[in-house]
């Protein structure tokens, strides 16, 4: 078990954020979850103004309800049964991105000087029958194509290998370069050397409306004033980071972003002496399942819960929590008398492509959006991608064309 | 399995629950009624042990006697006894719950009584997690059922008439307590009139609480007034107690400390009542930190407002701790309330057989606020902790650890994701009301403005062999 971190760094300046939102910024990004907060580390890094505005308090929502796994296999939602070349193609090009990602997660912790729980000990993904072995393999082949590592393992190798499975698994393969980080602590950590660097931050600050500026405004040269319910604040450029909720902010410039919602559960346990260093996936159900290094097994997958509206949270149910809990027995026999302890829910927004949403609308200058589906994994990178195209000289910057915001929009 | 067979279920069967249960059953209603323990009586009717000295039977008697009149009333054809099962979600109509042998039992009744009953009330300082600091219902427990005394030299720390009550009873059944101390002043007149003044309905409560004090008297255990716990210390386990003399905020006051060496130390300070199943239901609660705390919101059936489609009754301590006659009436009144909503008696029977129990549930209340006043608990039990005490004990977060955090939020449920305080086996019950006096402090808010955690299932932690489901299947995404 690693050590607790030398210092819990402070979640954020309280003298400051009561304070007045100031009259203007260049950029503002509404929404604190983990798109918002490292945005605003990587732009104040960079010396630019930014005031981040969050209606609740920092991570509340998907980025510190998600269960902090990386996801860099290709997990069964991406496949379908009899892929073509360009499918093929498409999964290889996401597992690179995935990679890349990777990468990032490798630095973060000295980056921002804390411990997040970060770990790369691999990923497991468990196949029962024969015709998820055969999915298994087709999976791996293309990971392999990519160039991420994993290896198929049966039989008594399997067993050998990980003697914790249920030993009638028909295969898994593993993953060397998986891992997970503690969700809980990302986006505040983020927030707090943000605010570091010169970034603003005000919670329980409601958006209300996004006005565009003809002309400059009060304030000259700025394009946007965002009313809010603790004032109004006129900046140059705006980012939506508000993750499943962004299409409702955006529909007020005349933008729409066609978003699916869906509720995920997670489900935690009781302590127990460490064992489990790698995530267990299943290639044919819907299963996440890791040890944490505070002993507890974090066990989700994508089973739904209940949507409420704003601001109750999504609720759990019943059959998603002994369904989910079942999956995960039935991969490792072992956890039957470990006490489940608490469950909760976050909202999974997605896109039709699974891509992210990533730029600036040509239809509305100024106007940019961050929204990834794959968020935990994704969004530190795709912060710092944004970021880098905020900062370079006018019509200098670059981001991958199929994250164009303007592609979905109507 | 569903169980559809109910038109009532009982959620606890202690004084509350078995009055609801068995007024509902005798118009003939079938009533399932439900406890997490092996037996029905609740904390209050617990078996007494064997092998302790019981000087005064007499006096022990009348309660026992009571308990096993009232469990007598379960013994009723139309009655179906759950012990040992435990409620863990509600969902809608849906009561589900887990029973170690039997697994997973759901119902769907028509109606449905909350009596969840209270819990000690955990009070954080220096020491408060040594082995050895003990709560008085934890004590009781041993002492009644177990005949085990915890200790040599039990120091009795606490407020209120449990105060009293419980450390009489200690010394009745063998346990050592040699002092015992009341945060509370001394009664004043004008308290002690007030109290006088709503006696009638109430003399058996007085003369046990005068029987109580003549206990101690009898076998000189000094009782003083007007201090608290401030502090336990000892290698491995207590060895020593700090106690201080408090201002009218239960603030101590420097310089009166006095240190006793003590084995054991007892902590009653009252209770919080159990309300993750109505905050589940998105009830609706009010403040009173002489009743516990959140209360729920309920009219003098105790019906309340919730999500659920079903009519759910709040009875007893669990929703604001009375005592229990006051807990015995609430359940008769819901239990005559249900049975005119469910078409078995008619609404002026309803109104005329429930006169005697509003009465008493009147007496008993203004009997009881009487005393609340005269022992009422101040903020200043939430300001002993220092930086380096442990406010969660299960995940071992010091006040020091949760401070920063506090600093930028006021919501219970960022400390907890971020200090983990809260996240351990205890589900927050002892660490909870301790950390949103501490966001009250520095936000200069009320602890009644400070929200709960997201309320989250299961109420009780359970074994996942228990409850996994390999019948439920998922959505498929495309392989058969």
């Amino acid at each position: 078990m690693s050590e607790r971190a030398p210092f819990l760094v402070g979640y954020l300046d309280n003298e400051t954020n009561q304070s007045d939102l100031p009259p203007s910024s260049d950029v503002v990004i509404i929404g604190g979850g983990l798109l918002g907060t490292s945005l605003a580390y990587y732009l104040s890094k960079s010396g630019v103004e930014t005031v981040l505005i969050e209606r609740d308090d920092i991570n509340r929502e998907a980025s510190g309800t998600n269960a902090g796994s990386f996801h860099f296999q290709i997990a069964l939602h991406q496949l379908t049964p009899n892929m073509s070349e360009s499918e093929r193609r498409r999964l290889a090009d996401e597992v690179r991105l995935q990679v890349d990602a990777a990468s990032l997660w490798d630095e973060i912790e000295q980056e921002l000087d804390a411990d997040l729980g970060v770990h790369f000990d691999g990923g497991i993904m468990v196949a029962e029958s024969d015709d998820e072995m055969r999915v298994l393999k087709e999976k791996d082949a293309i990971e392999k194509e990519a160039g991420l590592e994993s290896h198929i393992l049966t039989g008594d190798e399997m067993r050998a290998f990980a003697p914790y499975l249920a030993p009638d698994l028909a295969g898994i393969s593993f993953c060397p370069r998986e891992g997970h980080a503690n969700s809980l602590l990302v986006g505040p950590t983020y927030a707090y050397r943000a605010w570091q660097n010169g970034a603003l931050f005000r919670t329980g600050c409601d958006v209300t409306r996004i006005e565009r500026v003809s002309g400059g405004g009060n304030l000259k040269g700025k394009r946007f004033r965002v009313i809010t319910s603790r004032g109004v604040i006129e900046c140059n450029r705006v980012v939506n980071a508000t993750g499943a909720w962004a299409a409702e902010l955006s529909a007020q410039l005349g933008l729409h972003i066609p978003l699916g919602l869906s509720g995920l559960h997670v489900n935690v346990t009781e302590p127990r002496e460490y064992f489990l260093k790698s995530m267990i996936q299943h290639i044919g159900r819907r299963l996440t399942l890791k040890q944490t290094h505070n002993n507890t097994f974090i066990i989700g997958g994508g089973w739904p819960s209940r949507e409420e509206k704003f601001p109750k949270r999504y609720s759990n149910t019943w059959s998603s929590t002994t369904g989910n809990l079942a999956v995960a027995l039935r991969v490792l026999p072992m956890l039957a008398d470990v006490k489940l302890l608490r469950t909760w829910s976050g909202v999974w927004a997605y896109t039709k492509d699974f891509k992210p949403i990533l730029g600036e609308s040509e239809k509305v200058p100024g106007y940019h959006i961050a929204m990834v589906p794959t968020g935990f994994t994704l969004g530190p990178m795709v912060a710092q991608m944004l970021s880098q195209y905020m900062t370079a000289a006018p019509g200098k910057g670059k981001l991958p064309t199929e994250f164009n915001i303007d592609r979905e929009v109507a | 399995m569903i169980d559809s067979q109910f038109d009532l279920v009982v959620i606890g069967g202690g004084p509350a629950g078995i009055a609801a249960t068995s007024t509902a059953a005798s118009f003939g209603l079938k009533v399932a009624i439900i406890d997490e323990r092996a037996t029905f009586g609740g904390q209050i009717f617990k078996r007494l042990g064997e092998g302790f000295a019981i000087q005064s039977p007499d006096d022990l008697g009348k309660d026992y006697a009571r308990g096993a009149r009232l469990i007598d009333e379960l013994d009723q054809p139309r009655i179906s006894k759950f012990t040992s099962t435990t409620v863990l979600t509600i969902e809608a109509n849906q009561i589900i719950t887990s029973h170690p042998v039997e697994g997973v039992r759901s119902f769907n009744p028509k109606a449905l009584v909350i009596a969840p009953g209270a819990y000690d009330r955990p009070v954080v300082f220096p020491g408060w997690t040594l082995p050895g600091v003990m709560t008085a219902g934890a004590v009781q427990t041993l002492v009644k059922t177990q005949q085990i005394s915890p200790g040599k030299r039990i120091f009795f720390a606490g407020s209120g008439p449990l105060a009293l009550a419980f450390s009489a009873q200690l010394i009745k059944y063998g346990a050592p307590v040699f002092k015992v101390i009341e945060s509370a002043p001394f009664p004043s007149p004008a308290k002690l009139l007030g109290l006088l003044s709503s006696v009638n309905g109430n003399w058996d409560l007085a003369g046990d609480a005068l029987r109580y004090r003549s206990t101690l008297l009898s076998k000189r255990v000094p009782f003083h007034y007007g201090r608290i716990i401030i502090k336990a210390e000892g290698s491995g386990r207590v060895e020593e107690v700090t106690h201080a003399r408090v201002d009218r905020d239960w603030n101590p006051i420097p310089g009166t400390e006095v240190v006793e060496s003590a084995d054991t130390l007892c902590l009653g300070y009252g209770f919080f009542p159990s309300h993750e199943l109505f905050r589940l239901l998105d009830c609706n609660f009010d403040y009173d930190e002489t009743r516990g705390g959140f209360t729920v919101a309920k009219d003098h059936w105790g019906l309340t407002e919730s999500s659920s489609p079903i009519p759910i009754y709040a009875v007893g301590d669990g929703t604001g701790v009375t005592g229990s006659y006051s807990a015995e009436a609430q359940g008769r009144l819901a239990g005559l309330h249900i049975a005119n909503h469910l078409g078995s008696l008619s609404t002026t029977e309803r109104d005329t057989q429930s006169k005697g129990f509003l009465k008493e549930l009147n007496q008993r209340n203004k009997f009881q606020r009487a005393i609340n006043k005269m022992f009422e608990v101040k903020q200043g039990i939430y300001q002993l902790a220092d930086a380096n005490t442990v406010i969660c004990r299960c995940e071992s977060v010091k006040a020091k650890e949760i401070d920063p955090v506090i600093d930028s939020t006021c919501d219970l449920s960022v400390v907890k994701s971020y200090s983990r305080a809260g996240m351990g086996l205890c589900q927050a019950r002892n660490c909870q009301r301790q950390i949103a006096a501490m966001i009250a402090k520095r936000h200069d808010r009320s602890i009644s403005e400070i929200n709960f955690q997201t309320p989250r299932m299961p109420v009780k932690p359970v074994e996942i062999g228990k409850i996994a489901d390999p019948s439920i299947r998922e959505e498929k995404y495309f392989i058969q």
